[in-house]
């Protein structure tokens, strides 16, 4: 069966909307005429209204101003705290340099340079510094770490940098003074950063003694970690680590400290 | 009373409301009372039309567009048919 729903009945006229439809517009019409034929009475009657309307209009834009007053904010706060993470990462650098810095700088006056590449970036057992000929390096200088601790000696330079090699180098040979009654040593780089030595047994060195070199004064460079004996010989063999961590040297401190070296490690860079 | 409140708040918002949200009040009401958006436009003409600035009063004119819109789509809704 086919029965046509609401068939061909404009909506303007169907019997549920017919009220509304005629009562907007007659209310519509109304005003308009009232405006045309009364418009003081038209525009005493709306004053207030509009009045409302503005009072409203303002508070809206305000509402509505606050708002985006407040993204704005939020966006420079976010800017702020980006700008504020720069810095304090800045901060934290400056602080790691200062630190650096100050611990080489305590023992005296010299060239500071940066160290460009370590162990195992650098050949082993040496390090290259951001020092050169222009800065007023020399071949024969001292390298001291953090706390005015010698790691080497400069053995070769280019304008802008240098390299220096470390006492723990396998053709390093160094003097120096062990124990507490100051045995004199010639200490020879082993490599990977450890170094040896031979003394009487009589010196009586127990692991834990210090190493020195001759700097101003006695500078230790590091210290015993292990005796080897051999009953048949009447000396020991010393196994001695650095007291600086070639691979944690970031700053350093190069000087002429006057002293001669029996040999250094002279390769191009 | 749905058609009562829309009829209202659609005279209301003319007056109050930024003129966009009006606009799309009377679009939606406009489904509900098909000459609420002649009413509103011309409710709103006789608040706003300066006949020395405006060359016709252009809200009565679009409120009689979507009017006869509005109706040319409610006829051919309702004017399907049912099968049972």
């Amino acid at each position: 069966m086919k029965r046509t729903f609401l068939s061909k009945r404009n909506a303007l006229f169907a019997s549920t909307g017919i009220s509304w439809n005629v009562g907007v517009l007659f209310f519509a019409l109304i005003v308009l005429f009232v405006r045309l034929l009364m418009p003081n009475l038209f525009w005493i009657a709306f004053t207030p209204l509009f009045k409302s309307a503005n009072a409203l209009s303002a508070q809206s834009h305000f509402f509505l101003q606050h708002f985006s007053d407040a993204a704005a904010l939020a966006s420079k706060n976010e800017q702020l705290m980006s700008e504020n993470a720069s810095l304090a990462s800045e901060n934290q650098a400056l602080s790691q340099k200062i630190s650096s810095i100050s611990a080489i700088k305590d023992v005296s006056t010299g060239i500071l340079a940066g160290v460009v590449a370590r162990p195992p970036e650098s050949p082993y057992d040496t390090i290259v510094i951001a020092a050169g000929s222009d800065n007023g390096v020399s071949v024969g200088m001292e390298v001291f770490g953090s706390g005015g601790v010698p790691v080497g000696v400069v053995s070769t330079i280019t304008d802008n940098f240098s390299r220096a090699t470390l006492f723990s180098s396998p053709n390093m040979n160094t003097l120096g003074w062990v124990g507490r009654n100051s045995m004199t040593l010639s200490i020879v780089g082993a490599g990977a950063g450890s170094m040896n030595a031979t003394v009487s047994r009589s010196a009586d060195i127990v692991v834990g003694d210090i190493v020195f070199v001759p700097g101003p004064g006695m500078l230790p460079i590091g210290t015993v970690t292990r005796v080897d004996s051999d009953s048949s010989s009447p000396s020991v063999a010393l196994r001695i680590q650095p007291i600086l961590n070639p691979f944690s040297l970031s700053w350093v401190l190069v000087r002429d400290t006057g002293m001669t070296f029996s040999s250094a490690t002279s390769s191009p860079l | 009373m749905i058609r009562g409140l829309l009829s209202v708040f659609v005279f209301f918002s003319i007056i109050f409301f930024p003129w966009p949200f009006t606009a799309v009040l009377v679009l939606i009401s406009a489904f509900f009372i098909p000459s609420l958006s002649l009413a509103a436009g011309l409710f709103a003409d006789t608040l706003y039309y300066t006949p020395h600035a405006d060359f016709l009063p252009l809200f009565t004119l679009y409120g009689a567009l979507v009017t006869i819109v509005v109706l040319f789509v409610r006829s051919r809704l309702k004017t399907g048919s049912m099968r049972g």
